[in-house]
């Protein structure tokens, strides 16, 4: 048995904050960029933000499997081109599902401990690897929060330091938050705020964007009511305000991840609505 | 020690009660060691996670201090002085326990005071130092104040650091506090001797800003104290580089108010006679 | 030590068979990460003061005629701040089961879509729904292999199988007990007082609902660590149905209308002199 220091401890808390707010159609996620550890910081650019992202074979694999299912002809041309020959509906639906099949699903922001963060999002990643070569389609954004839940829960007893927030879209193209505990408690809610500055920024959001309970019955719409700029808008004044009060949240880099997808071809839309916005880094002035 | 006039004022009720000679009451110590041993959690205190320094310029001394005080990883304000008056040509920057570094400046200030009247001359840089330093090595590091001590007397400009237990240094420039190592690095790099006033105030400016920009402790604004023979000059928030990030030109509505189920005034005025009575105010 | 692993599985095991070449720690059969230390309780301890899991809870279930009524509160709190307002303490096993969380919300969330499995799969194996007696004792059986080391479940496992209605409360201890009438969490003692003193057999279902959403509102009036919207839910022969869910604090407004209060004096603003 090797020997315990008296004080010594596995854990270490990284600090940071991560937000997230779901809309009707978009879904935004934001974090700061540092790390610190006591008083002193780490890094001021390290993103808290773990991109569930799609395998790169498998983007030539769902193009194949779409020109294969819709008998398009043109396999090898850009979409810009169909869009020339084809009748501008079907073009559109095309050029939906195969967006919607090509976007990233989940996006997961974590604070606490870096290094137990930094394996956590090593596992996930693994396991939403092999799942789209199991599957042929990324892993939905609801499975993924079930898969995290359950990765959190293996390691009950020797907990990974870290609170999450998983945002994404859900099959229906709505936005999703879903919010965990170290040990893999989770809920889905329309927004959440995790890690050093949660305590000052959860009232804030719930004054401001407090909905009906989903556990209420009959059930009220508890859709969060806000366009997404707005939204991000919201998130922008979270950080600045955190920041004044919590010396583990800084406001100066923030990264926000937002997106969506015009999913309905009913609403009449054009090409420029489908808007998926990655990788915004908001350098606030 | 207002508090040792007032208990030698006091007649003990008999002589078999045990009155405590001086200040501080020690009444509870074993009791709280003995709780804190099962663990409970004593009370946070206000910390000045902080930044203060101090340099010699060619003309005198010049003190420099950030504004942040800390709860744990909350800031429990944003704009505090740490920068306190020891006597008109003494000023003394703390570090540590927000109230134990104001007691024992106020403590010491009011010293000098009496002794200023007692002798009739200005006080010395030295006097607050002993009067400091023997304040805390009585109390054995327990009072947790870090000090950075400044002044101009009869003798020159002098710049001291006292340490929680009592040691003190002599320097021609110095930093205390979390972020003192922050502070140093900028000293260490660019302190020359003779520096004007204005060289002086835009270094002890940038140390502080390398405190509230390195250390987590450290933030907000910068205080500046400028003690020059026979002139001081107290810069209050003399540089602000953190200024709200971001206001959203939206503004924010807050809908949901706290229902008033029932309203009742009782006008004090009807009830009660106030009379203004004269005398004089106390002085400062 | 001994784990259960049962159930654990992944259900889409790697077509390719050849394990070793991806295993990495994903298709083996999943396990339980412990520290290597001497002190397993001591470590324990202080992990959970780290990461502070959710709790806080009132639930209550009884047996009645016409079934088993099943009723929570949603709030969790990891100690005094209050984490969630929403969270769905009766769990959905089945259309003819659910159980209630009180303890450790991962451990009672986890161990109870583990159940679900398992019933599911007993289902498929035996071409017939579980009895509520066998799934409580399936959970029963797994909390008491991991006994003493440090999970925080007390559950009720209330449903309708070949039997008629059935209710079981079982804890992390290990205790199974067989009942008409239970409660659990932190604000039980409150919701006892009510359930006891209201409580009879041939009540009607919308009595019953009452009875369950009265109890609930007055443990979450008493106990802080309960709140948010009561559930109640009912179990009878043809599976379970929610039938309501209130805000405890408009319930508090509904249960004790505020009387419109006569303002003396309006306030005004003060002169500045």
């Amino acid at each position: 048995m090797p020997k315990e220091h008296a004080n010594w401890s596995p854990y270490d808390n990284n600090g940071g904050t991560c937000v997230a707010i779901a809309g009707a159609d978009y879904c935004v996620i934001a974090a700061d960029t540092r790390m610190s550890t006591g008083y002193s910081i780490l890094t001021r650019d390290y993103s808290k933000i773990c991109k569930l992202k799609l395998e790169s074979l498998m983007e030539k694999r769902i193009r194949n499997w779409l020109f294969a299912y819709l008998g398009v002809e043109l396999a090898s041309q850009s979409f810009r081109r169909i869009k020339d020959k084809c009748d501008f509906q079907v073009y559109l639906c095309r050029f939906m599902v195969w967006e919607y099949l090509r976007a990233d699903k989940s996006f997961m922001a974590s604070s606490g401990f870096q290094a137990d963060v930094k394996a956590l999002q090593k596992v996930l990643s693994s396991r939403h690897l092999i799942y789209q070569h199991q599957h042929n389609k990324q892993m939905s954004c609801p499975a993924m929060a079930q898969l995290l839940s359950n990765t959190l829960y293996y390691k009950r007893f020797f907990p990974y330091y870290a609170f999450n927030v998983l945002g994404g879209l859900d099959s229906e193209g709505k936005g999703c938050v879903f919010t965990y505990d170290a040990v893999g408690s989770y809920e889905r809610v329309g927004y959440s705020a995790q890690g050093s500055g949660a305590t000052l920024i959860t009232p804030f959001l719930d004054n401001q964007l407090k909905s009906p309970s989903p556990l209420l019955l009959p059930a009220k719409d508890a859709v969060t009511p806000l366009s997404e700029a707005e939204a991000i808008d919201l998130v922008k004044t979270c950080f600045s305000s955190a920041t004044e009060r919590d010396i583990y949240t800084v406001s100066s880099y923030i990264l926000v991840f937002s997106f969506s997808y015009a999913f309905a071809l009913s609403r009449g839309v054009n090409e420029s609505s489908r808007d998926q916005k990655i990788n915004t880094r908001l350098e606030l002035d | 020690m207002v508090n040792i006039l007032k208990y030698r004022c006091l007649k003990m009720p008999s002589e078999t009660m045990e009155v405590p000679k001086t200040g501080f009451s020690f009444d509870l110590c074993r009791r709280n060691d003995m709780l804190a041993k099962k663990g409970l959690k004593s009370p946070s205190y206000l910390k000045t996670g902080t930044t203060i320094v101090g340099l010699i310029f060619e003309n005198g001394v010049i003190l420099g201090a950030d504004t942040r005080a800390t709860a744990g990883p909350i800031v429990a304000d944003k704009n505090c002085e740490k920068i306190h008056y020891m006597a008109p040509n003494i000023y003394c920057c703390g570090a540590g326990t927000a109230a134990d570094t104001e007691a024992v400046t106020d403590n010491i200030s009011s010293q000098l005071k009496l002794h200023r009247y007692h002798t009739g001359r200005e006080s010395r840089v030295v006097t607050a130092l002993t009067l400091l330093k023997s304040h805390l090595f009585r109390y054995q590091g327990h009072v947790s104040a870090a000090l950075v001590l400044g002044g101009v007397d009869v003798t020159g400009p002098h710049l001291y650091t006292i340490y929680p237990h009592g040691s003190t240094d002599t320097l021609p420039y110095a930093t205390m506090g979390s972020g003192s190592l922050a502070a140093m690095a900028i000293f260490e790099s660019e302190y020359r001797e003779g520096l004007t006033r204005d060289e002086g105030v835009n270094l002890v400016t940038k140390a502080i800003c390398s405190g509230i920009f390195n250390d987590l402790g450290s933030g907000s604004n910068v205080d500046v104290c400028v003690i020059e023979k026979g002139k001081k000059e107290y810069l209050r928030n003399h540089l602000t580089p953190n200024p709200r990030t971001y206001v959203s030109s939206r503004g924010y509505t807050f809908s949901k108010k706290a229902e008033v189920l029932l309203t009742k005034i009782t006008p004090l005025k009807e009830l009660v006679e106030v009379v203004e009575v004269g005398g004089d105010a106390m002085e400062e | 030590m001994k784990l259960d692993f049962g159930g654990l599985e992944s259900s889409a095991p790697l077509y390719g068979g050849n394990d070793d070449v991806l295993a990495d720690g994903f298709s083996a059969a999943p396990s339980f990460d412990l520290p290597v230390t001497s002190d397993f309780d001591g470590f324990q301890k202080n992990s959970i003061q780290m990461v502070k899991p959710a709790k806080g809870t009132t639930t209550l279930a009884f047996i009645f005629k016409e079934g088993v009524m099943v009723a929570a509160d949603s709030r969790a709190s990891m100690g005094g701040y209050i984490s969630s307002q929403s969270v769905k303490k009766i769990i959905e096993i089945n259309p003819y089961m659910l159980g209630t969380m009180a303890g450790g919300a991962a451990d009672c969330q986890f161990w109870h879509r583990n159940l679900g499995i398992k019933c599911r799969l007993h289902e498929l194996a035996n071409k017939r729904r579980i009895s509520v007696t066998g799934a409580s004792k399936l959970l029963a059986n797994i909390l008491y292999s991991y006994r003493g080391m440090g999970l925080s479940v007390g559950t009720m496992i209330a449903g309708w199988d070949e039997k008629g209605p059935g209710l079981y409360y079982v804890d992390s201890e290990g205790g199974r007990l067989k009942g008409t009438k239970f409660s659990v969490g932190s604000g039980s003692p409150y919701a006892y007082g009510v359930l006891d003193s209201g409580y009879h057999y041939d009540m009607t279902i919308d009595e019953a609902a009452e009875l369950a959403r009265r109890s609930i509102y007055h443990a979450t009036f008493r106990d802080g660590a309960s709140g948010g919207v009561a559930s109640v839910y009912h179990v009878g022969p043809t599976g379970w149905t929610k039938l309501s869910g209130d805000d405890v604090g408009e319930l508090h407004y509904s249960y004790y209308p505020v009387e419109p209060a006569i303002v003396e004096q309006e306030m005004t603003e003060a002169v500045v002199a």
